[in-house]
């Protein structure tokens, strides 16, 4: 276990490196600069020639990517995320700022899809064939397929436009309307509020998926030997679903599980961008369009990081369910 | 008598045609191909065949290509309205008119078709008898801009998963058969192109671009996304690579580009195919999501996202929401669809489960 651990994170460490590359040498060949996107959204920051070639030498823009990689990867390896050019702010500080909202809305959704995806996923496959089943899995099969910009805007025109001035009317954008001295009690109700939009869009994909990932599962495993033993045995119909079905089929959600760290954390750009939401996802966005290197580079590593040890978390984790399974 | 077995693929066809909703999505994505054919014969301004001056012309073809427009219309200065003009230039003209008179890519004016309203602009063009899907804040029809945009939607899906499908299975193949230092260098090559965000490496390399077309994008969706294709390739290749008939065929002097496009590929089609399918799918949810976000193509490329990224300003405008949005909803429904019948019709444990 340890040889195949400590061989995974060498691997890693090869793949991180190629991606961070890559990355940058994208973002450091995309048009412009920070410098000049952030004076082509404001003219009366217009510098002289001077100045700018006096900026562009102290944030290291003057140098060639490659030399850039290194200086950053020197940085990095020193424990240096470096700074945000357009913010002024550390980057650990401007991902620890957004990390909250996101895992607030991407955690709300987590449970909200465990907690209803293991039921519909087993009444599936308990009722599978009849009517009620294949209208749900229909349904389901239908959400799946729903593009979440396009649910996003529906929501947003239903209770944002048509349910204007009702009780049901809800917020469209940000994640607060109170100025941030209000007391605790109805700033919580008000991010809640905010929440409910983002939260339902980005529930309602990976619940459909993960149900029928679970009913797909669960079909496969009814029909292994074990589950023929214990009917002939005499279990009843969900005993043999729960104890005998179900546990087996842990294997494969884990692996489920692990994959879907990186969105969990990472969370969605579109979903964000939509209802200007002050998560990780929209400050990927904003520091691709204001062409800020240090943060699109932090971005960028931790998610693949993210990835990667979700990977790794997901064989690791896939052991520790079944014994039989062995990494090496 | 021995009666000659059905191929692999007529079974898998006749087990395809038994589930009616894979029937249905695939009618249905062959009723978008009719649409994205004779589009511009569906909904224009120009004639789809007019006699002009003792001429036979097809402006219409200009739709497809701004060069297949005659040339004598631009020398005539016919500036894109062809009514009044043909009437004016030549009496004795005459025309074809497409099914439905309006243009995806400019506002109808005040009689340019005798009778017909001129287009209403900003948020008052929703949907009524001239503009049966409303019109968009230009005043530009949005059934006439949907019709068109079919084009793009199909296209996206089909060369983007063209690209997709041919590195994946190349990448999958070569790693799945040589294996050992070779699998490594292919796996890691898959795992770098999967870890970085995939929106993120899309909207880096169309900002590089100078001029981004629809087909630049199709061609990055095309190289992010062969990932899962080039793993399930491997894996096929993997396990049909020690089996009986490849060690047969090695033994007989073939040699590793024939054993693998010749004996290996054909039987890990059917496995390959499936997530191709729903790749489709997936690579149009792309390219709308990114033209909802603003990345799409320019005009005139009219996609069925871009429509949407209208609404964004002004919600009140429902109607641009629902009918492109219903658009896509339903093409990447069928898509799945197909993919799921394929699944089923062609995975042999699934169908022992069936029976």
């Amino acid at each position: 276990m340890a040889t195949y651990l400590l061989r995974r994170l060498l691997l890693g460490c090869v793949t991180l490196t190629a991606i961070t590359c890559i990355v940058y040498a994208l973002a450091r060949n995309m048009p412009g600069n920070p410098l000049s996107a952030q004076m082509g959204e404001d003219p009366s920051r217009k510098i002289t020639a001077e100045d700018y070639a006096r900026m562009q030498r102290a944030y290291g823009l003057d140098k060639s990517w490659p030399e850039g990689y290194l200086q950053w990867a020197g940085n990095l390896l020193r424990g240096d995320l470096g700074r945000s050019i357009t913010r002024k702010q550390p980057v650990t500080t401007l991902i620890g700022e957004r990390i909250g909202p996101t895992l607030l809305v991407s955690g709300s959704a987590f449970v909200l899809i465990w907690l209803a995806a293991v039921p519909l996923g087993l009444y599936a496959s308990a009722r599978s064939g009849s009517i009620d089943e294949r209208a749900t899995s229909l349904l389901l099969y239908a959400l799946y397929s729903f593009p979440t910009f396009v649910a996003a805007l529906f929501l947003q025109v239903l209770f944002a436009v048509w349910l204007r001035g009702t009780a049901w009317e809800l917020p469209l954008f940000g994640m607060s309307d109170l100025p941030a001295d209000a007391s605790l009690g109805p700033r919580i109700l008000d991010v809640a509020r905010h929440m409910i939009l983002p939260v339902t869009c980005q529930t309602y994909v990976s619940l459909a998926y993960d149900s029928r990932f679970i009913k797909a599962t669960m079909e496969e495993a009814i029909r292994q030997d074990y589950v023929r033993t214990a009917r002939a045995k005499g279990a009843g119909p969900w005993q043999v679903l729960f104890r005998h079905a179900f546990r087996n089929t842990l294997i494969p959600l884990v692996t489920l599980l692990g994959l879907s760290l990186p969105a969990l954390i990472g969370g969605s750009i579109i979903i964000e961008q939509i209802f200007t939401w002050p998560g990780m996802g929209r400050l990927f966005f904003e520091s691709i369009r204001e062409r800020d290197y240090p943060t699109i580079m932090g971005l960028t590593l931790m998610f693949s990081v993210l990835t990667l040890v979700g990977q790794l978390l997901a064989d690791v984790l896939y052991c520790l369910v079944d014994p039989r399974v062995n990494v090496a | 008598m021995m009666q000659r077995s059905h191929g692999f693929w007529v079974e898998a066809w006749r087990r395809y045609r038994r589930r009616p909703l894979a029937m249905a999505a695939l009618a249905f994505v062959a009723l978008l191909v009719l649409v994205a054919t004779f589009a511009p014969a569906i909904a224009g301004t120009k004639p789809v065949l007019c006699r002009y001056k003792g001429q036979y012309y097809a402006p219409c073809l200009g739709y497809f290509d701004r060069h297949f427009e005659p040339a004598i219309f631009t020398k005539d200065k016919f500036r894109g309205t062809y009514p009044r003009n043909l009437a004016e230039k030549d009496p004795g003209s005459w025309a074809i008119w497409p099914l439905f008179f309006q243009d995806p890519y400019r506002s109808v004016r005040a009689d340019e078709w005798p009778g017909r309203p001129e287009n209403p602009a900003m948020d008052q063009g929703r949907p009524s008898w001239t503009n049966p899907f409303g019109t968009d804040q230009a005043g530009v029809d949005v059934l006439a801009k949907m019709v068109h945009g079919t084009t793009v939607a199909l296209l996206v899906g089909f060369v983007s998963m063209g690209i997709a499908g041919t590195i994946g299975i190349i990448v999958g193949a070569i790693g799945g058969y040589f294996g050992g230092w070779v699998d490594m260098l292919t796996s890691r090559l898959t795992e770098i192109v999967m870890c970085v965000p995939t929106l993120v490496l899309i909207l880096a390399i169309l900002a590089i671009i100078e001029k981004p077309t629809i087909w630049h994008t199709m061609a990055i969706i095309g190289m992010t996304g062969w990932t899962g294709i080039a793993r399930l390739t491997r894996g096929e290749f993997l396990r049909l690579k020690g089996s009986e008939y490849v060690m047969a065929a090695r033994a007989v002097g073939a040699g590793p580009a024939r054993i693998m496009l010749r004996h290996i590929l054909p039987n890990a089609l059917a496995p390959i195919l499936v997530p191709i399918t729903f790749g489709i799918a997936s690579a149009i949810l792309t390219e709308s999501g990114l033209s909802f976000l603003g990345f799409g193509p320019p005009p005139p490329s009219a996609s069925w996202g871009s429509i949407l990224n209208g609404a964004r300003s002004n919600l009140g405008m429902w109607w641009l929401v629902l009918f492109p949005g219903t658009a896509i909803f339903l093409t990447v429904l069928a898509y799945n669809l197909i993919g799921e019948g394929l699944q089923e019709a062609t995975d042999p444990r699934l169908r022992e489960a069936r029976k």
